[in-house]
């Protein structure tokens, strides 16, 4: 029988249902299989004989390593569409199964990507994000390295064809491999091997496009320098953290006069999208709009069974934290509902820090849009979890009121000093606008609360007040 | 999977608050599995109980053999020709010889812990002997998987 030899493309448990998408593909494949071979068919195919043909093909390129030039010769020929039905099936490939793809498919799959990108195919880019989007925060293990290496690599190797015709992908691949060498660079990790020769190509990624293409970043907006300030141990990002701040001409962008220009620019929904994967976006979401408030134990037990219990998995709680905030927007329904709110959700994140470092990296990405909120460009909801979280938690948590609030303060005073007014003026007017839009009903909550700490109560009481802050505070620890 | 999605149709998929013990294996239904506990060896075969769960009711579910290791708290199963009834003073739902569990999916589930229908004291239906109707509540919920602290 033929279909006893055709190879699966994933790793199929025992008792688990095949998924959908991969059985229509190889039944493709099964069904087409003698007309893969050549001589090909010089017969015009009908618009559904045309899909399914290409989805022969691509499930033959991913499971026949050794046809897949044959496979990939047959695509060329055939294709009308710009490869359009082909590469939107790759991203389907990627975007449902590939946590467990097959390793020998994996290597397939990084390959006709990049036929794809040689033949500038109808979506490449898209599939290029769909895999940006596959690197997992935080996991060192060798598949996940794998995938940076082949991305880096083929991001290098494709680079004058990318900056041309699709600067944006180059754009996603700096945030990308800024954040993952933010985990590839930790001092803990210097002396181990086998990162060595990948962090000096990320190194190189990531400094190619900031000193050669400035405005890329500057299409990233503000998370490009929280991302890059996680680095500033690594020499070469600590050169072009001086620049930004010393010697800002340097850069060939003419919109970029000062580092403030940056702070202004709200980064994209889509940039904290990139560093959550399908399967923790899903999981995520589910808990966002269906688990209830006071049920939500069971789930929140699964979520970080599966994503956050191995060392250094906890890093990527800053991406989730980023991506409740900017890039799920609950419509109203839900919020008036009984689903667990998204300050609960990151209260709970919170908790799960094992590292200061992380904790205080998950806090800045709380408050990083109250920093230099501007009502006129941001959005209220990127800034409401935190004021929700700091005091929903007043009755049971204050703790928590204090940490967050006590970070806060610190932030404004220590951020940047050269920009402490900005920063004073974006923190004073989202707390202004959170009140006056009735995301909690009075400041006074804060500020009049006896449970706080009076030193607390005082920051926050001279900034509302809009008296302007001196260089001696009280709560500064130096 | 296939099977299932060419005969969705027809299938007569149930929810846990509607299954009643019977000695027919016809249960036809989806639920997340939320609990395990410990396998045992009985003879040649391990078994070992778990909490399940739909968005109506919870129940106790026997898996047996090689399924006890192959599916995990937050797994969303389907059950197909699955029997409702007594094992060893238990009441449990399990596939049985000619049922079949398979994982369909992962976490995107809702489910309620209450009632818990191997929690319930069944009782001949009067009207039909053959049949049990439900008596009291033993328990609002799981007796044997205390929940979550």
């Amino acid at each position: 029988m033929v279909a006893s030899m055709v190879s699966n493309l994933t790793i199929v448990a025992p008792h688990e249902a095949e998924n959908h998408f991969e059985v229509s593909l190889r039944q493709a494949f099964e069904t087409l299989q003698p007309n893969l071979r050549p001589p090909f068919s010089l017969a015009i195919p009908k618009p559904d004989e045309y899909f399914h043909l290409n989805c022969a093909i691509l499930y033959g390129v991913l499971t026949e390593p050794h046809l897949a030039k044959t496979h990939i010769k047959h695509l060329h020929g055939i294709v009308t569409d710009g490869y359009a039905i082909f590469v939107n099936s790759l991203v389907g490939v990627v975007h449902h199964l590939y946590p467990k793809l097959v390793g020998s498919v994996k290597i397939q799959l990084i390959w006709v990507v990049e036929e794809m990108v040689h033949v500038l195919a109808v979506g490449y880019d898209s599939l290029l994000v769909s895999l940006l989007r596959q690197i997992v925060g935080g996991d060192f293990c060798d598949a996940n390295l794998w995938l940076c290496l082949k991305l880096v690599t083929l991001f290098l190797d494709k680079w004058q064809c990318l900056l041309e015709e699709s600067p944006h992908v180059l754009s996603s691949g700096l945030y990308t491999f800024l954040r993952v060498l933010s985990d590839h660079c930790r001092p803990a990790k210097a002396n181990v091997e086998k990162l060595e020769s990948l962090r000096r190509l990320e190194v190189h990624f990531c400094v190619k496009i900031v000193r050669e293409e400035f405005r890329l970043c500057l299409k990233i907006g503000r998370d490009f320098i929280r991302l890059l300030q996680d680095l500033v141990h690594v020499p070469e990002f600590r050169d072009i953290w001086k620049d930004l701040v010393l010697n800002p001409s340097k850069f060939s962008a003419s919109e970029f006069r000062d580092i403030s220009d940056i702070y202004c620019m709200r980064t994209s929904h889509r940039y904290a999208l990139l560093r959550i994967t399908p399967e923790m976006e899903t999981q995520l979401l589910f808990l966002l709009t269906h688990v209830k408030l006071g049920h939500q134990k069971r789930h929140q037990m699964w979520f970080a069974a599966k994503f956050l219990n191995e060392p250094d998995r906890d890093t990527v709680i800053v991406d989730i934290v980023r991506f409740i905030c900017c890039a799920y927007h609950p419509p109203n329904e839900i919020i008036q509902s009984d689903v667990v709110p998204r300050w609960a959700s990151i209260g709970w994140l919170l908790k799960l820090c094992r590292k200061n470092y992380v904790e205080a990296n998950v806090k800045l990405a709380l408050f990083y849009d109250w920093l230099f909120f501007d009502e006129r460009r941001d959005n209220i909801m990127n800034i409401e979890p935190a004021v929700l979280l700091m005091v929903h938690s007043i009755p049971k948590y204050i703790d928590m009121t204090h940490t967050l609030l006590e970070f806060l303060l610190l932030l404004m005073d220590n951020y940047d000093i050269e920009h402490k007014g900005i920063i004073v003026k974006g923190v004073s007017s989202s707390f202004q606008l959170l009140a006056s839009k009735g995301v909690i009903q009075s400041l006074d909550v804060l500020t009049s609360c006896n449970a706080l700490s009076p030193v607390l109560k005082e920051g926050l009481g001279r900034l509302l007040s809009g008296v302007k802050l001196g260089a001696s505070n009280g709560y500064l620890p130096g | 999977m296939l099977y299932l999605m060419k005969c969705s149709n027809i299938r007569n998929m149930i929810l846990l608050k509607d299954i009643v013990p019977a000695a027919e294996n016809n249960i036809e239904t989806k639920f997340i599995l939320l609990d395990k506990g410990r396998v045992i060896v009985e003879g040649q075969h391990k078994t070992c109980l778990a909490l399940v769960a739909d968005e109506t009711a919870a129940v106790h579910f026997q898996l047996w053999g090689d399924e006890c290791d192959s599916f995990e708290a937050g797994d969303i199963i389907d059950l197909t020709n699955g029997i409702f009834s007594k094992q060893r003073n238990n009441l449990v739902l399990r596939a049985g010889k000619r049922g079949k569990i398979m994982k369909i999916g992962e976490f995107t589930m809702s489910f309620v812990e209450t009632p818990n229908m191997s929690e319930i004291h069944w009782v001949p239906d009067p009207t039909n002997s053959k049949k049990y109707i439900q008596g009291h509540v033993i328990s609002t919920r799981s007796r044997l998987f205390p929940p979550i602290p």
